[in-house]
């Protein structure tokens, strides 16, 4: 599946990934990145899930053609 | 009545933006409108070269219109335009223009001060300052969560 990153998790980790799992909830992969980037635990953990530009709770499972995007809180303009 | 909301990937020109909204507000009594420039400081003291806006492809457009028709629905306005700018805006550029026309002063001034407090705190962007000092991202603070809660 295909990952989009913003913000600080994008600059900790990258903007977009490209994650191998054929089938997984959001909130294992939510748990998955932040096992593998320490430095954005926290920010993974405040962000917003979103697929097919809806939010989407932990618990939503993630087809693998499907696009997932973490959108931690906004700064504002 | 109009409401305008854009996204500006190049450099944000505030008279031609105040052209386009003065043009729509012929038959107004009142124009007020609002530039926001990125600032040469952090709030730190330190020297920031450039603001970087990271920005998603659809919801921070979005979330410009929100706040752009929540004002026009709020106050009593005729016109309304909001242009933002995304990407690297040097030290000293406009990065934000908002405006408001109406038939009396009152409404365009609160319009204006509404659409900033607004813009400050939810418009979907993710912000750093670019400096000698490397990046460092930005928040709302206090103050401008304040300022926004102000309007219920």
């Amino acid at each position: 599946m295909r990952i989009r990153l913003y913000g600080r998790l994008g600059d900790a980790i990258a903007p977009e990934i490209e994650l191998a799992a054929a089938s997984c909830t959001v909130g294992e992969v939510r748990r998955r990145l932040a096992t593998s980037h320490a430095a954005a635990a926290r920010s993974l953990e405040t962000s917003r899930a979103l697929i097919a530009g809806r939010v989407v709770g932990d618990d939503r499972a993630v087809g693998e053609a499907e696009e997932l995007e973490f959108l931690p809180p906004v700064s504002g303009g | 009545m109009s409401v305008v909301a854009l996204l500006e990937p190049q450099a944000l020109d505030p008279q031609l933006e105040l052209a386009e909204l003065t043009e729509a507000a012929r038959g107004d009594g009142a124009l007020v409108t609002f530039v926001g420039l990125a600032r040469p400081e952090s709030r730190d003291g330190n020297a920031v070269d450039a603001v970087v806006l990271d920005h998603h492809p659809t919801m921070t457009r979005q979330s410009l219109e929100d706040i752009a028709v929540a004002c026009a629905e709020r106050f009593d306005v005729s016109h309304v335009r909001v242009v933002h700018r995304y990407g690297t805006v040097p030290a000293g550029e406009p990065i934000v223009f908002a405006g408001a026309s109406s038939i009396h002063r009152r409404a365009a001034f609160e319009a204006a001060d509404y659409l900033m407090d607004r813009l400050k705190t939810e418009a979907v962007f993710w912000k750093r300052e670019v400096g000698d000092d490397g990046a460092q991202w930005v928040e709302p603070t206090e103050a401008d969560l304040a300022d926004r809660d102000r309007w219920g």
